[in-house]
């Protein structure tokens, strides 16, 4: 540790200017990582929004309805499903339209149909599930909008590719940003490195005090990016709070395991703060090795 | 000891550097190769170094075969010897005692060590009082006692100096020479000069060169071209 702040302390300006690349790539990545992230929950929020309706005929027996469902619930393909019986849409209905007595004194709980309201777990779970319905008994009508399922699901999987391509191309241009930084620093060191292979120093050693000044620097930088990002969450919680209203939760899938990001948490900000500590080690790292390698051939 | 046998070294734009050269160094020798520019002093001094491979022939330096296609031990190989350079080559950023002791960490050298070798070092090229200057701070002179103390620290038996007294005055070079006075005997010496004063007073072997051959090897020679 000594020697490294040795080194960056004889070499301030390069040791800075080192110091800010890393800091504004890893701010951009980190901004970037927790919208995407955002992104990718709204984007497994919505997709459990869209439903199929089945409407029933009149006079369907409960057995029945309840034979669909527990089937339904039993493909694996369904998160939840709710069943409104005749009395639950005619509470509905008088709720709807309590402002109009007219319209009240028309309909009975006699005349509306009971139904199931299906939530799937994806949407490309909707055309079969509307395929399967359409086949039973007892089934008066299936409700389902084709079309915005179709361009949702679209829609998700371009937004989940371009953000794929995106993130790849920020960490190479990151290592690239970074490589080319380092090699100007270890540029000016080139007579030092061909000295200490002249005599006799190995690879690693040439090699140890770059890549542990890189990464104590991106370790350095990647906590204060988090710490300045912690800070802008905290000031802007409330329009958070407010754009949010309404979401219970939203949460994204990390391997087998269900992180939730809203409301936002420990945890999260934890797996942030450990990602991007990570993230900052290992370009800093590559960009090392690889701006040493170009001067160790001697 | 140190022996080439028939080398050869060609560069690949046509350049014939050196043209079947053989002789052999003894352990402790003290050793003058001259001649002019693009004799190929510098080639030797590097194929012992094995920084350039020769295009044939046969080097053996302390029991290392340098040309062997298979040798791997460059680094124990360059851990033998001291090298000495026309501009120096110290460390800048890194005070007396750091410059000297790198030699000595490069090996795994434990603190006690390299400070009483160290210590010993600078006390030789009359540098003991400067531990903590840097180089900025010092004369050409000095800068080249440094690289001079770098190179003997340690087990370093071989001492290859190219041009050592090339940025110096007259004066200045000949406290640089006796510095190399007082390691003779003690270390294999090599070093490759223009500077003929130095030469004719030695009276020390000398290895005369001319467009890559060797033309003159006088046991104790004086600088004739």
């Amino acid at each position: 540790m000594r020697e490294i702040w040795t080194s960056i302390r004889r070499t301030p300006y390069q040791s800075f200017s080192s110091f800010l690349i890393l800091f504004f790539t890893l701010f951009l990545t980190l901004i970037l990582f927790v919208s995407l992230t955002f992104l990718y929950g709204t984007l497994n929020y919505l997709e459990t929004k869209p439903q199929v309706t089945v409407y029933f005929q009149n006079k369907t027996p409960e057995n029945n309805i309840f034979k669909v469902r527990d089937e339904l619930m039993d493909s694996g393909k369904v998160l939840n499903i709710k069943y409104i019986s005749k009395n639950d849409a005619f509470n509905i209905y008088k709720q709807l339209n309590k402002d109009n007595p007219l319209l009240l004194e028309m309909v009975s709980a006699d005349i509306l149909p009971p139904s199931l309201e299906i939530y799937a777990k994806k949407p490309i779970f909707l055309p079969e599930i509307a395929e399967y319905l359409k086949k039973q008994g007892d089934i008066d009508e299936v409700q389902y909008e084709k079309d915005i399922i179709d361009k949702l699901l679209v829609l998700t999987n371009t937004i989940r590719m371009s953000a794929l391509i995106f993130f790849s191309y920020l960490i190479l241009m990151s290592i690239v940003v970074l490589t080319t930084m380092i090699l100007f620093k270890i540029a000016l060191k080139e007579s030092e490195i061909t000295l200490l292979k002249l005599i006799g120093a190995t690879n690693f050693y040439i090699r140890k005090p770059y890549i542990l000044e890189s990464l104590f620097l991106g370790i350095t930088a990647s906590t204060l990016s988090f710490g300045i990002f912690a800070l802008a969450v905290f000031y802007f919680s409330p329009f958070l709070q407010s754009y949010f209203k309404g979401i219970a939760t939203l949460s994204v899938d990390m391997f087998s395991y269900k992180m939730v990001i809203w409301p936002l948490n420990y945890i999260f900000f934890t797996t942030i703060f450990a990602s991007i500590s990570l993230f900052g080690a290992i370009i800093a790292t590559v960009a090392s090795y690889i701006a040493t390698n170009k001067y160790l051939k001697v | 000891m140190i022996t080439f046998d028939k080398v050869t070294k060609k560069f690949p734009l046509g350049n014939t550097a050196l043209n079947d050269v053989s002789f052999e160094i003894d352990d402790n020798q003290f050793v003058f190769l001259v001649g002019q520019s693009g004799a190929g002093k510098t080639t030797i001094l590097k194929m012992i170094t094995q920084e350039i491979i020769p295009s044939s022939g046969s080097i053996i330096v302390d029991d290392f075969d340098v040309t062997d296609k298979n040798f791997s031990q460059k680094i124990e190989l360059r851990r033998k010897i001291g090298i000495i350079f026309q501009d120096f080559k110290v460390l800048v950023d890194k005070n007396i005692y750091e410059n000297v002791a790198v030699s000595l960490k490069v090996i795994g050298a434990d603190y006690s060590e390299i400070k009483n070798k160290v210590m010993a070092a600078l006390e030789l090229v009359g540098l003991s009082k400067k531990t903590m200057v840097f180089p900025v701070q010092l004369s050409a002179g000095e800068l080249q006692r440094v690289a001079i103390a770098r190179a003997i620290v340690g087990d370093r038996d071989i001492i290859i100096a190219d041009e050592p007294t090339g940025n110096l005055d007259p004066k200045t070079s000949w406290d640089i020479m006796k510095i190399f006075k007082k390691l003779e005997g003690k270390k294999t010496i090599i070093i490759a000069t223009h500077n003929t004063d130095i030469v004719n007073s030695f009276q020390k072997r000398v290895l005369v060169l001319k467009e890559g051959k060797i033309i003159k090897d006088q046991r104790k020679g004086g600088y004739e071209l």
